[in-house]
């Protein structure tokens, strides 16, 4: 079986900003490369300023590398070719605040040369995959920062890609929309769309992402697979429902008679803010 | 075979530019620009009212009216319109670089130069369609005007007792100062030069990083561009700076670079009454689509290159 082409390949890339102030040119990308194969989700984490929008943009051709290349699919970023299979969410986008969802969506749709009845089907799948059909006459000016997101990836998905980039795509979001964007994620990931993300969240990163890599001042410092990553090799974690005290007893005893063994921690697991937050809030609450 | 059928369907330049053009008129119209029209509307009725009294006989009576009327609406088309297309392309370009909206727009595969085709289009298409109907309106109030000029001056003759060859001669006279085809060349001139301005406003937005300075160096070209020619032939023929090859393709260069706007001043001659051919206006069509073109491609020679 012969390795497919992957998504995204960037090889080597340096990207260097002119300063008005300073001789030396500022490095905000510093020889990162990131190889993202087909079907992945790949998430790009790391501190503000650190580099992730600028390896997003040159990906994207909106910034020309100082060196190094970017590719989708085997074509050039700089190319405009290249775009053909990509959607796009960036930080923060403020859409035509004067056109309504549907417009926006036939807009961008129009653009990728989709018409007619095809695109009028594809604006309502879309609509209906964000949520917002009820919202769809609306105009922009009164959408939510959540449902603007959730325009925003929407569009981005307008003309089927098979690659999605993601900037930020749940910042200033509540826990509910932040969960929605989540959950269109790991949708996306059902329906073998790879997934390029950059988030300040990590634990969503980690909910979503299979492969992970950090990036710090420019540079990338940890790359792999996240089950790797966060592993922590020499422990071993069992979760039991309903154990007696007793059985807990027991099961210490058994562990204590081992060599080489120890018990590190026990204990109940716990939940996270955001689970029970959703929990409190949702429908079924009492 | 989803990138198969993705290719197919990508669509032309030509498309892509539409969508871009109409979606920037749509957005234009939903910024309310039209409300002006209403502000033109005031001026054209309003200049029915400048008629100096004059009784000096039937030929004089609302020969300044109609005058008056062309002159205040075409003045207030130029002024429109150079202001419309100036201040909305220079508006546009930054606020979707502002917005982002402009990287999602860059992110399909829409080529740099189809976006920048696409928001000149809208522009224009917007200004062409703002002085179709000032055109309209200045016709109708023309024409009503004019009905009752003739019928005023017939009613004059008459009662002075001319001869009705005369009183033929004066309304054919009168008639010709209403609305004719030399008219509706010096609106299309008014569009021609708004087009120059709007392409210009364009080069400068894709290097300035606001639509004030956009605004202001665009204005500061338009009034240099009422005086380039005569500063041009001043230099040419005073003295020995103009005889050297070097001035004369130093001069040849700023015209092709800079707009010559005296070009347009036989809006001011149909003003006045004189008839506009078809020859002048060709010449003016081509003057202002050298221009636009000129000014498109070096924005795109810009804007291929700007990082975001």
């Amino acid at each position: 079986m012969s390795d497919p082409a992957p998504a995204v390949e960037i090889r080597n890339l340096v990207k260097e900003f002119k300063t008005s102030f300073r001789r030396k040119p500022l490095r905000a990308v510093d020889d990162v490369s990131i190889r993202i194969m087909p079907g992945e989700v790949y998430g790009l984490i790391g501190p503000n300023g650190s580099g992730k929008s600028t390896t997003m943009k040159a990906l994207l051709g909106l910034v020309a590398p100082s060196s190094g290349q970017c590719s989708i699919y085997g074509r050039d970023s700089l190319k405009v070719d290249s775009r053909d299979e990509v959607g796009f969410l960036p930080e923060n986008p403020y859409f035509y605040k004067h056109l309504s969802g549907a417009e926006t969506l036939r807009f961008y749709g129009k653009l990728c040369g989709l018409g007619g009845r095809k695109l009028e089907d594809r604006v309502g799948e879309l609509l209906a995959l964000v949520d917002l059909e009820g919202a769809r006459d609306r105009r922009l000016g009164g959408y939510s920062k959540g449902m603007l997101q959730r325009i925003g990836l929407a569009q981005a998905l307008v003309q089927e890609p098979r690659l999605v980039i993601l900037d930020e795509p749940t910042a200033g979001v509540d826990p509910l929309g932040s969960r929605q964007i989540r959950d269109l994620i790991l949708k996306l990931r059902e329906r073998g769309i790879t997934v390029f993300l950059c988030s300040h969240l990590l634990e969503q990163v980690q909910e979503v992402c299979d492969r992970v890599g950090i990036i710090f001042r420019g540079k990338m410092v940890r790359e792999g697979k996240l089950e790797d990553l966060i592993a922590i090799e020499d422990q071993s974690e069992i979760v039991l429902r309903d154990a007696s005290p007793e059985l807990l007893e027991k099961i210490k005893e058994l562990v204590e008679s081992t060599p080489g063994a120890s018990v590190v921690k026990t204990g109940k697991p716990r939940t996270t803010l955001e689970r029970l937050f959703l929990r409190e809030i949702s429908e079924d609450a009492p | 075979m989803s990138s198969t059928a993705a290719t197919s369907s990508k669509g032309s330049h030509l498309s892509r530019i539409w969508v871009i053009a109409t979606h920037t008129f749509t957005q234009l119209v939903r910024m309310k620009v039209f409300y002006f029209l209403a502000v033109f509307a005031v001026i054209a009725i309003a200049s029915n009212f400048f008629d100096l009294p004059q009784h000096e006989g039937p030929e004089a009576v609302g020969a300044n009216v109609l005058r008056s009327i062309k002159s205040w609406s075409l003045g207030a088309m130029t002024l429109f319109s150079v202001v419309l297309s100036v201040v909305a392309t220079a508006l546009l370009l930054p606020k979707d670089a502002e917005d982002r909206t402009l990287y999602t727009i860059l992110a399909k595969p829409v080529p740099r130069f189809d976006y920048l085709a696409g928001k000149l289009l809208g522009v224009l298409l917007l200004v062409f369609v703002s002085l179709a109907l000032m055109d309209a309106l200045m016709t109708a109030v023309l024409q009503v005007r004019t009905n009752m000029v003739v019928a005023q001056q017939e009613e004059m003759a008459k009662a002075m007792g001319w001869p009705q060859d005369a009183i033929t001669s004066l309304r054919n006279e009168t008639l010709e100062s209403g609305p004719n085809a030399s008219l509706q060349g010096a609106v299309f001139a008014v569009f021609l030069r708004a087009s120059i301005m709007a392409s210009l406003a364009l080069l400068i937005s894709t290097f300035s990083s606001s639509t004030l300075f956009t605004t202001i160096v665009s204005f500061l070209i338009y009034f240099i561009g009422h005086f380039q020619a005569d500063a041009r032939n001043l230099y040419l023929h005073s003295g020995e700076a103009g005889e050297g090859v070097f001035a004369r393709l130093a001069s040849l260069l700023l015209s092709l670079v800079l707009p010559d706007f005296q070009l347009f001043n036989v809006i001011d001659a149909v003003i006045e009454g004189q008839v506009l051919p078809m020859i002048a206006v060709a010449k003016l069509a081509l003057v202002g689509l050298y221009y636009a073109v000129f000014f498109t491609i070096a924005s795109w020679f810009i804007f291929a290159d700007k990082e975001f």
